[in-house]
């Protein structure tokens, strides 16, 4: 079996939630993985990857409704310098927003690339909430469906999932409130300090 | 005020009056966004990355219209005009509310804005699909009142620029 090469587009890929996705995913995918994260300057080396893979797995956060900016440069590298070898691109996205739909966009995004550029379209997860949803008691629903999602790369037979926290919207923006409450506290910043109107204050360069 | 944030240089008469704004994203020196959220839990309102972009996005808070003038790639905002755009996020806070039946983020001191999009360099059906559809999205983190986008060819960008800021003149 050929492994599936993961790589994660998340601009802060060391400590992000895409690499608690992507190590679910290993968890929990009948084939091997290599996982590898996309840097400014590793672009030609992920590309070379890309050539012992018949499967490639972009793990990346929605970042303004659409791809990280690192994400978009990868991808434009690619189409100037592509691999010889196209691998099926599967997409896993998540979005700090409780609905999943929002990512539907960018997944529109990358199957234009991947019709332009010649890869074929695997599975898509979209995760909502997926900022908390790991801390959350909904995690067990992460892990169902990355399994799902798993199996279809590993069996060729894709499909497109989705996920999130269920609970209604009000009950959503009082959990993420109490969730940025504690990030805030953690450096000593309040309630009040965090919903200041005041963008760039007056000692600012 | 207006802004005109453009992805290239435009060659553009503008009145004194600092009523109209351009800022050209490609002369400046703006970093990617590292995604550590410091603009709503440490220093809020402020990014903790001093480049250009923290003269750039009080600009997009302060205005009433905006016209983002971008390359279109893959049905998005290209790389200049989307790293700027993600490096704005200081301008909402981290707390969400509901908008439009979907939650999404609080603003900051946003003046509620008329956006118009010039895009050029997208030709196909599928791929102007797409970015309508992403701009309509963006209009509810962004605080648009309404959007509009223009497609136009690359040769044809300052024309259209200049042509809305006549009309503005003449309102
Ligand atoms: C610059 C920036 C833009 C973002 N834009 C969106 C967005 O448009 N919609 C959304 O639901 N979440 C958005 N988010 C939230 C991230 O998608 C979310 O926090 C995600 O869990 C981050 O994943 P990561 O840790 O793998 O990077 C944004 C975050 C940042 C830093």
């Amino acid at each position: 079996m050929e492994k599936i090469l993961i790589l994660n587009g998340s601009p802060r890929a060391t400590r992000s939630n895409s690499k608690r996705y992507a190590k679910l995913f290993s968890r929990h995918c009948p084939q091997e993985t290599d996982y590898r994260e996309i840097r400014k300057n590793n672009h030609a080396e992920l590309r070379a990857g890309m050539e012992h893979h018949a499967d490639l797995l972009l793990v990346f956060p929605l970042y303004a409704d659409a791809l990280p900016v690192g994400l978009l440069n990868f991808l434009k590298f690619l189409e100037t310098t592509p691999p010889d070898h196209r691998p099926v691109v599967s997409v896993l996205v998540n979005c700090g927003f409780l609905e999943p739909q929002q990512c539907e966009v960018v997944v529109r995004m990358l199957r234009l690339f991947c019709q332009r550029n010649g890869y074929p379209f695997g599975s898509v997860l979209m995760v909502g909430g997926g900022e908390a949803i790991l801390d959350s008691p909904f995690r067990f629903l992460v892990n169902r469906k990355i399994k799902h999602f798993a199996k279809s790369i590993a069996a060729r037979q894709y499909g497109t999932w989705q996920t999130t926290m269920p609970i209604g919207k009000r009950l959503f923006v009082l959990a993420s409130t109490q969730y940025w409450l504690q990030y805030g506290k953690r450096f000593g910043i309040s309630k009040r300090q965090m919903q200041t109107p005041v963008i760039e204050g007056p000692d600012s360069e | 005020m207006k802004l005109i944030l453009s992805d290239r240089p435009l060659n553009l008469e503008l009145p004194e009056n600092g009523e109209i704004r351009h800022v050209d994203l490609s002369t400046l020196q703006i970093a990617n966004c590292v995604g550590c959220f410091g603009c709503w839990t440490k220093t809020p309102g402020r990014c903790v990355i001093r480049d250009d972009a923290v003269r750039v996005y009080p600009l997009i808070a302060e205005s009433d219209t905006v016209v983002y003038v971008s390359r279109i790639k893959y049905g998005g905002y290209d790389t200049i005009m989307k790293r700027m755009l993600e490096r704005a996020i200081p301008i909402q806070q981290a707390f969400i509310r509901i908008h439009r039946g979907e939650t999404h983020h609080l603003q900051r001191a946003v003046t509620p804005k008329h956006a118009t999009i010039i895009a050029y360099g997208a030709i196909e059906q599928e791929e102007r699909s797409i970015f309508e559809r992403l701009v309509a999205r963006n209009g509810y983190n962004m605080n648009f009142i309404d959007h509009r986008i223009l497609y136009v060819a690359e040769s044809e960008v300052e024309k259209n620029v200049k042509d809305l800021i006549e009309t503005w003149k003449k309102s």
